[in-house]
Formats: C-alpha cells, sequence, structure tokens
C-alpha cells in the first residue's frame, strides 16, 4: 500500500515539478539563457495569488488570466530592454546579469511582503479523495490538472502558431532563422515573456500549495534545475518525464534512505545525466 | 519593480546619511547623553522572518525607556539608541558584524544574533573585547559551555520543553506508545529533537521514526505516507515555520490521524495559527514564554499583562516568545546599567551576573555559565485558533485535548 | 615577466602593509579581501585561461573548511590540516574535473554548481564525522589578544594569496597556460593538433580548487564554528565570477583588482543600507555589466598603471 501510495504522490509532484521548470526550460532553450530570476517570478506570481484572493477575493483561476499577461508584458520588456543588450555576450554575462535582476527582485519582495511566510487557505478547503487506502488531496489535483493544461497550451501554441513556429527555429538554428528573415530579438523577447508567464502562472498554482516567501525562490530555481536536465532542455514533454523522474527518486529516496538523503539522491542523479546523457531523457543530441 | 530614480533617491539618501553620521561623529557632546546597543539580525536570508521578530521587540524596549526619559546612569538619563545591521543569516558575517560594531560604531553594550550557532560564534568576538552580550534566542547548552564571562542568556536549555511535554502526555494520554520524530536538519529543530528522542526514551515511549529533512525541502508526502503507515500516537515535528505549515497540510492532505501531535516552534507564533487555520486544532507545542502568564515584574514593563498590551497597541500583534525575549533582553541592560550606576562594561556585567529578579518575562537568574535558569517553559496547545497554557499549573488555561486530525 | 604580473604582485605586496594602519575590524576587512582574491585568482585558472564557466568555488571552500576543521578536532596542527585541505581538494578536483569538463558551456556550469549541493548534503548527512547541521566547532588556535590574533589569520590568509598568485602568474607563463588558452579558444583544434586536453582541463581544476580549499581551512580556524549552509554558500561560487567579470576576464591583475573593489562595494553597500544592500549590490552589478563589460582593466586608467608600473618595475 505504502509503495502505491508514493507513487501516487510522486506522479502529482512530478506535474508540479515540471509546472515550475517548463517556463525555465523555454528561455535555456531558446535564448541560452540560464534565467537566475525564474525562482523569483513564480514567488511573484504567488504573491499575487495571495493578494487577489486575500484582498479582492478573487480565485486562483482569475488570477492566473492576471498572472499570465501581466508576468508577459513585465518578461519582454526585461528582455528587449536590458538582457537584449548582452545576449550575445558569453554564457557568463547573462547568467550574472539575471543573477543581479533575481538580487534586486527579491530583496524588493522582502521589503514589501515581509520575509514571513504567507499561506493561500481556500475556502472552503478542498480536502482530498480516498480510493481504497490511497489518498490524493484535491488541490494538488487541480493543479497538476492546469499544470498539464499550461503545458498543453505552450505545446500547441509552439506547433501552430507563427510566432511559435518562429521561436522552435530559433531553437534549432539561430543563423539559419535570421536568413529566413525572423527577427530574432523580437522572438528573444517573445520567448522571454513566455517564460515569465509561466512561471507566473506557477506560482499562482504553488500558492495553493506551498506556504509563500521570497525565500522560497532557490527551492523553486533549484527542482527547476534538475529537471530541465533530466529531462532535456527547451522540450514540453521533456519537463514532465524529468519532473516526475525527479518526484519519483525524491519519494523512493526519502522512503528507503531517509529524507535528509532525497536531496543528494536527485543532485547525484544531475550529475550522473549531466555526464552520461546530457541531452536528457527526451532531448536531441548535441543540442547546446 | 525597481526604479533607476528610486535607486538615484536611495543613493543621495544614503549620502545625506552618510554626511549625517559624519556630523554626529563630529558633534561629540551630544553623543555622550545616548547608550549605544548593537544588535545584528538576519534582515536577508532563511533566518528573515525572525528578524522582524527580534526588532521589533527591541524596538519596543528602546521607546518605553525613552518616552520615560531614558536609562539613569547615577542620576543622568541616557537616551537608548539601537544600531541595527543586517548579517544574511549568516553565521560568519554576524561575528563580522559583532565586530565592526564595538570597534567602528563603538557601541556599549551588545544584544546577541539569533539562535545558538550564531550566538556561539558572536559571544567569541563580544568575550574578546570584554563587551557585556545578551542573547535573546540561544537555548542549546553548548553556546554556553566555554564559560564566558560576558555572554548572558534568556532562554532555558532545550530540555526543559521536551521534559514537561513529555510528562504531560504521559499523564494524559495512557495510549500513547509510540512517537515519530522528523526533524529539519538545522541546529535548533535538530538539537531540540534529540532532546525528544531523549525524554521519550526516559519516559518508556517507543521511537519508531527518528528522521531528519534537509533545509529547503519542497514536499514531505513520502516521509508522511511512510510514518503514517507505522500507526505513531504521537507525531513529533520540529522545523521553521514554513517547514511547519507545509507539514501540516501535507498530513491533512494524507488524512494522517494521531493522538498527539507537536510542533515546535510554529504554533507559538500567531502568523502560524493564522496559515495553518482550522489544521492547527489541538497541535501542542512548548516554549519559553507565553502571552497568558501573569508575572509582576519589576523591569520596565512591569507586568506580563502590561508588556502584551503595549506591544498590542504598537504593532496590533499578539507577541510571542521571540518578541518577548527580545524585549526582556533590552529591559535587563536597563536594569543592570541603573543598578551599576555607571556605562563601565565590566560593573554592568557583575550586575547581570547577580542579577536575581522578576520581571514580565519570568523571575531572571543567569547561571554560572551565562544561561538563565530561572524559568519554567509553559506547555500550550492550540485549541479552538487560540494558544491554551496546560503547564506549568499555576498559569493553566485548560485541560489537554486528545485527537489531530 | 609582463608589467601586469609585476603590478600583480605589487598591489599584493601593498596589501600586506596593512597591519600598520589598521585595527583589529581593518585586518578582518583585509583577510577578508585576500580570501576573495584567492578565490577570483583560483576561479580564472579554469573560468577565465581555460572558459569554463565554473560554480564549483563554494564546495571546495566548505569541503576545505570542514577537512581541516575535522583534522584540528582530531589533534592535527593548523598547518598539517591546511595542508591536508588543500592535497585533498587538489586531487579530488583534478579527478571530478577529467569528468566533468568533457561537459562544455550550461551544461559544465550546472554539473560544477550540483557539485556544491551534493557536498554540501553529503556533510550535513554525515553527522558523526562533522557534526551536521549541528555545525562544527573548532579549537581554537593562539587565543591571544585580539590584535595579535588578527594579524595572525590577515598575514596567513595573505601569505596563501601570495603563493596563488606565484601558482596562477607561472600557469600563465607556462605552456599548461598556453594548452589553457588554446582550448578556450578552440577545443576541437587543440585536440586535433595533439594537445592532451583532458589533462590539461583536469590540472586546471585542481589547481582552481586546492588554494581555495586551504582558504576555505584558514577560514574555519579563524571563526572557530562552521557549518553546512555556511561555508557551502552559493554566493561564495558566484561572488568570484562577478569579480573577475568586475576586474577583467582572463587577467589575474584584472580579477584581483575585482575582488578588492567588489569587496569594498559590498562592504559599503551593507553598511549603508540595512533593509536594501542585495537589491542595490544587484543594480551595480547590472551597471557594470551593461557599462564596463570588459572589466575595470579595460578602463583607460589603464595607461596610468603602465606608467606606475613600468617605473616601479625597475625597482622589483
Amino acid at each position: 500500500m505504502l509503495a502505491i501510495q508514493v507513487l501516487i504522490n510522486a506522479l502529482v509532484l512530478g506535474c508540479l515539478y515540471a509546472c515550475i521548470a517548463i517556463g525555465f526550460s523555454l528561455v535555456w532553450g531558446v535564448l541560452n539563457v540560464i534565467n537566475l530570476i525564474h525562482g523569483s517570478f513564480i514567488v511573484l506570481g504567488a504573491y499575487l495569488a495571495w493578494g487577489a484572493y486575500n484582498s479582492l477575493g478573487l480565485s486562483p483561476w482569475y488570477a492566473l488570466l492576471i498572472a499570465a499577461p501581466a508576468f508577459f508584458v513585465f518578461g519582454y520588456l526585461l528582455q528587449r530592454l536590458l538582457l537584449n543588450r548582452v545576449i550575445t555576450a558569453p554564457v557568463l554575462v547573462t547568467l550574472t546579469l539575471t543573477f543581479g535582476l533575481d538580487l534586486i527582485l527579491n530583496n524588493a519582495m522582502i521589503y514589501y511582503f515581509k520575509a514571513d511566510y504567507r499561506k493561500l487557505i481556500l475556502n472552503p478547503p478542498t480536502g482530498s479523495i480516498s480510493i481504497f487506502d490511497v489518498v490524493v488531496p484535491v488541490d494538488r489535483l487541480i493543479a497538476t490538472a492546469s499544470a498539464l493544461a499550461l503545458t498543453f497550451l505552450l505545446y500547441l501554441l509552439l506547433r501552430r502558431s507563427k510566432v511559435g513556429r518562429a521561436i522552435v527555429a530559433v531553437r534549432l538554428d539561430r543563423d539559419a532563422a535570421v536568413l529566413m528573415g525572423v527577427n530574432v530579438k523580437s522572438i528573444y523577447a517573445v520567448a522571454f515573456g513566455l517564460g515569465a508567464a509561466l512561471a507566473g502562472c506557477a506560482g499562482v498554482l504553488m500558492a495553493l500549495i506551498f506556504p509563500i516567501s521570497p525565500l522560497t525562490s532557490s527551492a523553486y530555481l533549484g527542482k527547476a534545475f534538475v529537471v530541465c536536465v533530466l529531462g532535456g532542455l527547451g522540450s514540453v514533454s521533456g519537463a514532465l518525464a524529468g519532473g516526475i523522474l525527479l518526484a519519483l527518486v525524491e519519494g523512493v529516496g526519502s522512503v528507503y534512505l531517509g529524507p535528509a538523503h532525497a536531496v543528494t539522491l536527485s543532485f547525484v542523479l544531475l550529475i550522473i545525466f549531466l555526464v552520461v546523457r546530457p541531452q536528457g531523457l527526451l532531448g536531441r543530441k548535441g543540442f547546446e | 519593480m525597481f526604479h533607476p530614480r528610486l535607486a538615484l533617491k536611495a543613493f543621495s539618501a544614503s549620502l545625506l546619511l552618510a554626511a549625517a553620521s559624519l556630523g554626529a561623529a563630529m558633534s561629540g557632546a551630544s553623543a555622550q547623553d545616548v547608550i549605544r546597543f548593537g544588535a545584528p539580525l538576519p534582515i536577508t536570508g532563511p533566518l528573515a522572518p525572525e528578524a522582524v521578530k527580534q526588532q521589533q521587540g527591541y524596538d519596543l524596549w528602546a521607546e518605553q525607556a525613552n518616552k520615560a526619559g531614558g536609562i539613569n546612569v547615577g542620576g543622568k538619563k541616557y537616551k537608548v539608541e539601537i544600531v541595527y545591521s543586517d548579517y544574511q543569516s549568516n553565521t560568519p558575517r554576524s561575528v563580522q558584524t559583532t565586530e565592526q560594531m564595538i570597534t567602528q560604531d563603538k557601541v556599549n553594550f551588545m544584544f546577541g544574533p539569533f539562535g545558538s550557532g550564531a550566538a556561539k560564534a558572536a559571544s567569541t568576538i563580544a568575550e574578546k573585547y570584554k563587551v557585556p552580550m545578551l542573547a535573546a534566542t540561544a537555548s542549546s547548552s553548548q553556546v554556553y559551555d566555554q564559560n564566558y564571562k560576558y555572554l548572558f542568556g534568556t532562554f532555558t536549555p532545550n530540555d526543559t520543553l521536551t521534559t514537561p511535554l513529555t510528562q504531560l502526555v504521559k499523564a494524559k494520554a495512557a495510549d500513547v506508545k509510540k512517537v515519530a520524530i522528523l526533524a529539519r536538519n538545522d541546529l535548533f529543530p535538530l538539537a531540540i529533537a534529540q532532546e525528544m528522542e531523549k525524554s521519550a526514551k526516559a519516559n518508556g515511549l517507543e521511537v519508531v521514526y527518528f528522521e531528519k529533512y534537509a533545509i529547503n525541502t519542497l514536499d514531505h508526502s513520502a516521509t508522511l505516507s511512510q510514518i503514517k503507515s507505522l500507526n505513531p500516537q504521537w507525531v513529533f515535528v520540529t522545523g521553521y515555520t514554513n517547514d511547519l505549515l507545509l507539514i501540516r497540510k501535507q498530513m491533512v492532505d494524507q488524512q494522517m490521524k494521531a493522538g498527539v501531535v507537536t510542533m515546535i516552534a510554529g504554533p507559538a507564533y500567531q502568523e502560524f495559527i493564522e496559515s495553518a487555520g482550522q489544521s492547527a486544532e489541538n497541535i501542542s507545542s512548548a516554549s519559553w514564554w507565553h502571552p497568558a502568564e501573569q508575572y509582576n515584574g519589576k523591569d520596565i514593563f512591569g507586568s506580563t499583562a502590561n508588556f502584551v498590551k503595549l506591544f498590542k497597541d504598537k504593532y496590533k500583534l499578539e507577541p510571542d516568545y521571540a518578541h518577548a525575549s527580545a524585549a526582556v533582553c533590552g529591559a535587563l541592560f536597563q536594569m543592570a546599567i541603573e543598578k551599576a550606576g555607571s556605562l563601565d562594561r565590566d560593573k554592568v556585567r557583575d550586575e547581570l551576573a547577580k542579577m536575581d529578579v522578576v520581571t514580565f518575562w519570568g523571575p531572571v537568574k543567569f547561571g554560572a555559565n551565562g544561561q538563565i535558569n530561572s524559568l519554567e517553559p509553559p506547555v500550550f496547545q492550540i485549541q479552538a485558533g487560540k494558544p491554551v497554557v496546560l503547564f506549568p499549573d499555576a498559569i493553566k488555561q485548560g485541560e489537554f485535548k486528545l485527537g489531530v486530525n | 615577466m609582463t608589467r601586469t604580473n609585476v603590478a600583480l604582485l605589487v598591489l599584493i605586496a601593498c596589501v600586506a602593509a596593512l597591519p600598520l594602519f589598521g585595527d583589529a575590524y581593518a585586518l578582518r576587512l583585509g583577510t577578508m579581501a585576500c580570501m576573495y582574491a584567492i578565490f577570483a585568482l583560483s576561479w580564472n585558472i579554469v573560468g577565465g585561461f581555460a572558459g569554463y564557466p565554473s560554480f564549483a568555488t563554494a564546495a571546495f571552500f566548505g569541503l576545505g573548511a570542514y577537512t581541516t576543521g575535522i583534522l584540528m578536532n582530531k589533534g592535527v596542527p593548523l598547518t598539517l590540516s591546511l595542508l591536508g585541505s588543500l592535497i585533498l581538494c587538489l586531487l579530488l578536483a583534478a579527478a571530478l574535473g577529467a569528468v566533468l569538463l568533457r561537459l562544455r558551456g550550461h551544461y559544465f556550469a550546472i554539473a560544477s554548481l550540483s557539485l556544491v549541493e551534493v557536498f554540501r548534503e553529503l556533510v550535513n548527512n554525515a553527522t558523526d564525522l562533522t557534526g551536521g547541521g549541528m555545525g562544527l566547532n573548532i579549537p581554537l588556535v593562539s587565543g591571544s589578544s585580539v590584535l595579535s590574533d588578527a594579524t595572525f589569520f590577515f598575514y596567513a590568509m595573505w601569505g596563501l594569496l601570495l603563493l596563488t598568485a606565484l601558482v596562477v602568474i607561472a600557469v600563465s607563463v607556462s605552456k599548461l597556460g598556453f594548452g589553457l588558452n588554446c582550448i578556450r579558444q578552440n577545443e576541437t583544434a587543440s585536440n586535433m593538433v595533439g594537445l592532451n586536453s583532458t589533462l590539461y582541463k583536469a590540472i586546471a581544476f585542481g589547481l582552481s580548487a586546492c588554494f581555495v580549499g586551504a582558504a576555505g581551512g584558514l577560514y574555519a580556524a579563524w571563526v572557530h564554528y562552521i557549518d553546512p549552509s555556511d561555508v557551502f554558500d552559493i554566493l561564495y561560487s558566484v561572488k568570484p565570477i562577478v569579480m573577475a567579470l568586475m576586474g577583467g576576464l582572463g587577467s589575474p591583475l584584472g580579477v584581483v583588482c575585482g575582488a578588492f573593489v567588489y569587496l569594498g562595494l559590498e562592504e559599503v553597500v551593507w553598511r549603508n543600507y540595512i533593509q536594501i544592500h542585495s537589491g542595490v549590490l544587484g543594480v551595480l552589478i547590472i551597471l557594470l555589466l551593461l557599462f564596463l563589460p570588459h572589466g575595470l582593466i579595460s578602463l583607460h586608467v589603464g595607461k596610468i598603471w603602465r606608467g606606475l608600473t613600468g617605473r616601479k618595475a625597475k625597482h622589483v
């Protein structure tokens, strides 16, 4: 029974991890930028959901509708005005730039929201459903379903829309895309905006589940890193696969080795993957 | 959001600040009527929520002391000034800022940084410079085993929390046989969990699970499923407020039930009770102080009730033990200085060492190692959204209730 | 020896005069400045010369701190413990480097970053040896007066900085330095002309770790108490990169200047903005990256430098 319960926990948690990682993966894959501000975006999204629910009485579903465009614009402008200036510089420069941005955003959040933890409590509480002896919390199910829906939307966007095709084209071969007349700078900005929007939405969903504080941003960022490498960069299905794998390893690890070893295990797995299969579970080989 | 204009403003403000501090340094006459206290705070980093509490406690004391005209030193009144700094929840940084405050800011006395680890590290500096340091939140007895002369602390050792708790559970819930302990792998939470394990064994309970979880753990579902499968009657969890909120939520998600659920230190904090909502019901805990206590103190705050009232008026919050401990540290310094009638650090240190007085915090008397040994920490339980004191009997407000869903 | 290398040694020599002017707190800052400079110089071997963006500084700093801490608790004297930290970090990093440096770009960055996490959690869970989350106390070295203690650690850290600088200069003028340069410019081509790039990279990674490890050990003895989240702090990995970018990537003189300037900025900002210092630091980092992408060394103050160093070179 314990085994099944742990498996179910891991499946649900894995989808949440995928939701945390997907925007990060998109930005990394398309722009070749490790976006260290991603974790703080998620926290900001969570504060948005919390504020909307507690002061305006808006349920998190509506908060999603506000978060997506607001974060898109925010991300778009950030890329257009700031990151695009150094996008051709070496890896380190863009990484350090997002590090600086993260310091600012995180400090601003500590300043305005204070560091103490908040919690979004839905009224009435959603409870859990149990089938035989296996329990699944409803709020996690809802968040998982929304995460899957968001992921599917992104998939459609990349496959079907003109902008989406352009993003994929830039990801696969930047120079060829330029020759085909794609405005790379604007595609970069759109992709970064999308990444930010996904982070914001992830934040809204995480607010249902986790306590909210600027201090949690590094935990989110850490998960995004591992999920991306395990699943493969820039691919939507890869993030899902990576998320579920990570959750499984953590779950099984904490039952058999103790919870303190779960984190170690996930990072050891990450290093092994990097060395043995750097393209991830579902990634393409040779894509850097 | 951040604007360049704001940055400019902040920058010019800092220039003004620098100019002002220069001015203050030059006008030596006015500076002499002030007693400066150094208070390192973890304003950023993982301990940031604790910084807010400590600062509120210190500020309240400084405000009260100054409202009364200041501290009376041999007939002359001195205003209180507290110098803050952010040590970024980083122990070495707390050591650095302690030295900076003593040598650069020329503080007269020091408050300790948050928690046992940082307090222990910083006390080395205070000892070197012979500056009395009052630590508001250091409980581990290892902090005091160096036999420093200038370090004093207002928390009794960790076992004074777990022992009465275990005895209470044993007396009131005879069918509790199996305990599961889950601890954050961090100084204070781990230390108290180890004390709990000792108390449980000493009282004939079986510890069926004892594991640590890593700092920054985002999910406890697998761990909790495992604990659930072991059917303990008592679940004992330690951690900071975020960990405990998450674990409590996931316990509800997993439909875990137990006769007794204890969490340290979350339930002592108002924000835990608010954020956990219904799920906080019947959670038990222990801490070093509780607003329901009724001491008639000789300190500036007087009775516990008066302290609670002043605190509520200023912050619109129920004070918890972290607020109170910070405030009492200020009040103790004030009493020691007034008694010594001098700002001489050694004289004040001697007054602290022989202090034997009742305050709103409780009776205060420091042992030879500097740690307080006169407190009886209360055990309490959340009932109907309010903390209810169960022990000691003198301030008991209700009966222990079994069953946490 | 090139002029900039001479300038570097002169700069380090000047720092040694600090105890003549400063009090204990100034010495503390001086010790940290030397430590930061060791970080930046060490990082520069693998990040600047070979062009691999390493985030492993914190991993070896923590490892070195714990190695020395554990050895000293077992009664081993400080110098031997430091040597232990240095050798352990050198060997372990060289072995890891041979594997991890096959990865390029972001992949290497993340692998090195995960080293920090793995080391931290291993130390966290080896409770019997390290004390785990409870931290580790390290016996006092001298226990004498404030000032003599501060002076001792300042000169110890300074000596380590000098040693690091000498080794880095030796690397930069040796065949190893030349090889690393080739690897940075075009690794595939270097392999084709018969350069054993794996060996070179492994040595470089080892060298970039060993002094950081020794600095960690010294640091542990200096602060008497370490715990995993303090010494395996990811900021120790990020700071040297910012310093190197500030000073000028690849140039030993540049990164040391970067380290000193960074420490100065950090101290000023930290003191003056209690609530928002990390945000202000973020703004400064961004401004630097946007307006001074090649670091301080690219400033045309360079001319003044050359004049100065040219003149001083005669005395050395």
